[in-house]
């Protein structure tokens, strides 16, 4: 059909990040030279976010209904489940909130990126890179502050282990460290990456093809439902990760 | 027909790591079946554990997706 048609050039405009936001009917939105694309999905993120839980969210009520009841049941399964049961009672409860700005978060801009003509911020490595690195500060500099630096040194080291093997223990402690948070970085960006290319692919397949190719949006609906559970999956995996490697340096049961 | 996988040895790393994805995935999902044959009242237990252990197994195979299209494209 078109014959000037580039898919690698089709899809990386669409997965990477740009000064502009290309919407159909319109020209493209030109963004502010401190703002790229993304960084426009992440304030517009935070704002859906402190909307909806300064405003949307009724405190005044004594039993939650609706809205409230529904925000209410994912932070309450958040301080038990994955804050309390991983840091202990005292810890956990103070942590909570990190762990709910976490979750709300990763989740809202994954949803943002379900949307149609939205890109997805947590598609972009630097994104969930910075959040890995919350976790990382909170995982290295939060267990030097509460434990002091013997703490800090026998969460890595057991006690009661023979020299050679420290030899082999102590670099891998040390390296694990950086590669769990990198893990957790990796993990995020590239499950939201994998699903927008795999729909881009099967668009652009219809586009290279023409009119035989048009089954395939059947699979570009289906890889979106995946992408939806994905989405929550995701989010939830990263919160429930953070709360298990803290738990480790914060409370070591060696 | 060859001529159009060019250029990188790469794009075999993209094959193997769906390879061992689609195996792990696969394992788990057949320990899930036994456990929940073997104890339909704990299908609700065995089926959050599988999708955690899945996602982590996921996650060790798209390291080697992302690593190998760098390479690909660099």
């Amino acid at each position: 059909m078109s014959t000037s048609f580039d898919l690698e050039k089709y899809i990386l405009a669409h997965a990477q990040d740009s000064q502009e936001w290309h919407l159909p009917f319109f020209n493209p939105i030109q963004l502010p030279a401190f703002l790229s694309l993304h960084g426009a999905m992440l304030i517009l993120g935070a704002f859906i976010l402190i909307v909806v839980f300064c405003f949307l969210y009724n405190k005044k009520q004594r039993v939650p209904r609706r809205f409230t009841n529904l925000l209410e049941v994912l932070i309450i399964y958040i301080r038990d489940e994955i804050a309390v049961k991983n840091l202990g009672e005292e810890d956990g409860r103070r942590m909570t909130p990190y762990f709910c700005t976490l979750f709300f978060f990763i989740l809202t801009l994954n949803l943002l990126g379900v949307i149609p003509l939205f890109p997805t911020a947590t598609a972009n490595p630097n994104v969930t890179a910075a959040l890995a690195f919350l976790t990382w500060c909170f995982m290295v500099l939060g267990s030097l502050y509460k434990n002091g630096l013997k703490g800090f040194r026998d969460a890595l080291i057991p006690s009661g282990v023979p020299i050679p093997v420290l030899f082999v223990l102590v670099p891998i402690e040390i390296f694990g460290i950086f590669v769990k948070s990198c893990a957790l970085m990796i993990r995020l960006f590239a499950n939201m990456l994998a699903g927008h290319m795999v729909i881009l692919c099967m668009i652009g397949l219809v586009i290279l093809m023409g009119w035989v190719a048009l089954p395939s949006m059947l699979v570009a609906v289906g890889i979106s439902l995946m992408e939806l559970f994905v989405a929550f999956l995701q989010a939830y995996i990263f919160t429930l990760l953070s709360a298990v490697f803290i738990g480790q340096m914060y409370h070591p049961n060696h | 027909m060859v001529e159009s996988i060019h250029g990188s040895l790469a794009v075999l790393g993209i094959g193997l790591a769906v390879l061992g994805a689609g195996y792990g995935v696969g394992t788990i999902g057949a320990a899930a079946l036994h456990g929940i044959a073997r104890q339909p009242e704990a299908y609700n237990k065995i089926q959050t554990v599988m999708l955690i252990m899945a996602t982590l197994v996921e996650g060790v195979a798209l390291f080697g997706i992302v690593m190998c299209v760098i390479f690909v494209k660099s």
